[in-house]
């Protein structure tokens, strides 16, 4: 993990980044023939963090950001509440539609940026895990 | 008189080199790895004993840079044909052992043989990328080999479905090879692909970048939308790809491989019934629905992890292979915007070059409005979905879940955009905008004049809510065909798609039309 510091349009964020080694191996030996009928498996991928200024958006890391800009309905967690990854945390409504935003990570609630009324941007933070 | 026995030993002896490749020792390495030799992986992929194997004994003709001493056995790749569920397909594999896989004049010329090969044969070619690069000794007869490769698949593009694989390195120009292919399955730990690199970037732009975030299976699958399947290893991809097979036709005059049963199942589904959430503002999560739609619920998601508003893929409904697109409202309330657009847009494509029906699941409250979306085109994005749907002549079913709003209800196959049969839950919310902005324009004078404007708005609101809120008005001015329960919906369907299998629709020729790219 190295510790950057980046500046966004004159905010100054702090991230941490995953240094990957190259070529890291598994043990896995070559697989048995492909079985084209059967149920596939499926393989779990997660958005790799940028640090460029492009993708930075004006939230801080760990902060669950709002998917899309809309009005807060309602909070479902208070400051100090232990989250699992998956739980809804806020209820947006934008488009005639409900949004469900959820816990990106497991952690404890460490702070709450909006509340219900509020209108929220995409990208913007709604609350803070640690 | 018997074969001299000299010229057959000169025969296995010339085999037994070329079938090493780059050596044991590579190979062993690799598998170390976990990852598979070139030969290997078509090995793994074809079924026993039907790999035929052409241009075994191939080599480099290059004399620069003391490559005439070198030996570069099947010049870095091995290509043939073999059998996939009993259907023939065509498949090259790229040697990392030998030379690092680079691209040189006669490993580019194998690669177009095959494909030349399999366009007149009609069968599909699957291309597993695993190269440094260009061979810089060979100068610009490798540059002119990558040439000829992108020709070729362009050719063939629309021909027969062209499948890319990328378990290694796959850097620069190499990359837009696969990119002209159909489909991109890409390995989690061993590929990257990029057109710049983290060194050229910081080379040319000072930015700082990691190969994960720019190059690796996980950025292309989230962020790019460059690649459609990610795989965990060789074999998985192997697999992803005899799947995806197992949905298509081998070439374009074929129809895809349906298994339509003697009987069709008329039954209601009362499940169906209650996965609607009676909240029509609640989201409603539309893989359950596609799980109760499709045959065994047995669905092949395409770009599953990139522009999430927006789900594409393949099933069959009671034996026949369709192509479905639907609004999934969990995700950015299910609205339309440029990355949604371009997913779905290119998939009805791919479903009308190869004769695969297209089933369409509306539940979009609008194009997602933004200044971003508004400065990154999305009229010009959302435009190829309108496009792509009214070009498409394969049978068009839709069927109205919950919202379909304005433009983005057209854009999600109505009536209008050419649907053969159009129909509608209950739940159907068919209108030309919101409740909230229609009043606000149609009643701008009565609210402002009411004593209590809120209220009157409110009132009005309601009022237009309960008259275009439904599937009734539509239904009456003969814009749907029928309002169904969510419980006949996979029955329906299902007589839809059988009604129109044979749907012949001529168009006036052309060379082609002009999409909005």
């Amino acid at each position: 993990m190295k510790k950057l510091r980046i500046t966004v349009s004159g905010k100054v964020y702090d991230v941490t980044v995953e240094v990957l080694e190259e070529g890291s191996s598994s043990s896995a030996l070559p697989g048995s023939p492909a079985k084209p009928g059967g149920a596939l498996r499926t393989s779990t991928v997660e958005a790799p963090a940028s640090a460029s200024p492009q993708a930075a958006s004006a939230a801080a890391a760990g902060d669950v950001v709002s998917p899309l800009a809309g009005k807060v309905v309602s909070i479902a967690a208070k400051v100090g509440d232990a989250v699992k990854e998956g739980d809804t945390l806020v209820v947006l409504e934008a488009m005639k539609m409900n949004t469900h935003v959820q816990a990106n990570q497991s952690g404890k609630v460490t702070a709450i940026h909006v509340k219900p009324g509020d209108s929220v941007e995409e990208g913007q933070g709604l609350l803070s895990l640690g | 008189m018997p074969i001299a026995k000299h010229l057959l030993d000169q025969l296995h002896e010339k085999r037994r080199i070329a079938l090493a490749g780059g050596g044991e020792d590579k190979l062993k390495a690799r598998h170390e790895k976990g990852l598979m030799g070139a030969r290997e992986r078509l090995l793994n992929l074809f079924q026993p004993g039907t790999f035929v194997e052409s241009g075994l004994l191939a080599d480099h003709g290059c004399h620069n840079f003391g490559m005439a001493k070198k030996s570069m056995p099947g010049d870095g790749v091995v290509t043939g044909t073999g059998f996939i569920e009993g259907r023939p397909v065509a498949a090259f594999s790229q040697d990392f052992t030998v030379g690092g896989g680079a691209l040189g004049r006669i490993h580019s010329k194998k690669i177009c043989d095959l494909m030349e090969y399999a366009m007149e044969a009609g069968m599909p070619v699957i291309g597993i990328n695993d190269s440094g690069g260009a061979r810089i000794q060979e100068g610009d007869d490798s540059l002119s080999g990558y040439g000829q490769v992108f020709f070729k698949n362009v050719l063939l593009s629309g021909v027969v479905p062209q499948i890319s694989i990328i378990a290694g390195p796959c850097a620069g120009g190499a990359a837009y090879s696969p990119a002209l292919t159909d489909f991109i399955i890409m390995t989690q730990k061993n590929a990257n692909m990029f057109i710049c690199g983290p060194e050229v970037i910081k080379a040319a732009t000072g930015q700082v970048a990691t190969m994960q975030e720019i190059g690796s299976a996980a950025a292309h699958a989230t962020v790019s939308g460059n690649i459609h399947f990610v795989a965990e290893d060789d074999a998985h991809a192997l697999e992803i790809a005899g799947k995806l097979l197992s949905f298509l036709p081998s070439n374009n005059i074929m129809d895809p491989p349906h298994r339509i049963p003697n009987e069709i199942d008329l039954r209601l589904d009362p499940v169906m019934n209650e996965i609607v959430p009676e909240d029509a503002k609640a989201p409603m999560d539309l893989h359950q629905v596609i799980a109760r739609l499709v045959d065994d619920g047995d669905f092949l998601e395409v770009q599953r992890d990139w522009a999430k508003n927006m789900i594409i893929g393949f099933a069959r409904i009671q034996g026949i292979v369709v192509g479905l697109v639907g609004n999934q409202s969990t995700f950015k309330a299910g609205t339309i915007d440029i990355d949604a657009s371009d997913k779905a847009s290119r998939f009805i494509r791919f479903c009308n070059i190869f004769n695969i029906p297209l089933v369409t699941l509306v539940d979009v409250p609008g194009f997602l409005p933004g200044i971003a979306q508004e400065r990154g085109g999305i009229i010009r994005h959302g435009a190829k979905m309108l496009f792509a749907y009214a070009a498409a002549t394969v049978p068009k079913i839709t069927v109205i879940l919950r919202k379909a709003y304005g433009g983005a209800y057209l854009a999600m196959c109505s009536r209008d955009m050419g649907a053969d049969m159009v129909f509608a839950w209950p739940t159907a919310e068919i209108a030309v905008m919101g409740a909230e902005g229609a009043v606000k324009i149609l009643y701008k004078r009565e609210i402002t004049a009411a004593e209590d404007p809120v209220a009157a708005e409110a009132k009005l609101a309601q009022e237009y809510r309960e008259k275009f809120a439904s599937p009734y008005e539509a239904a009456a001015g003969a814009m749907i065909n029928d309002v169904i329960e969510p419980a006949q919906t996979r029955s329906i369907v299902s007589l839809a798609l059988r009604n129109s299998l044979s749907k012949r629709e001529t168009r006036p020729p052309k060379k082609h039309g002009n999409i909005p790219l």
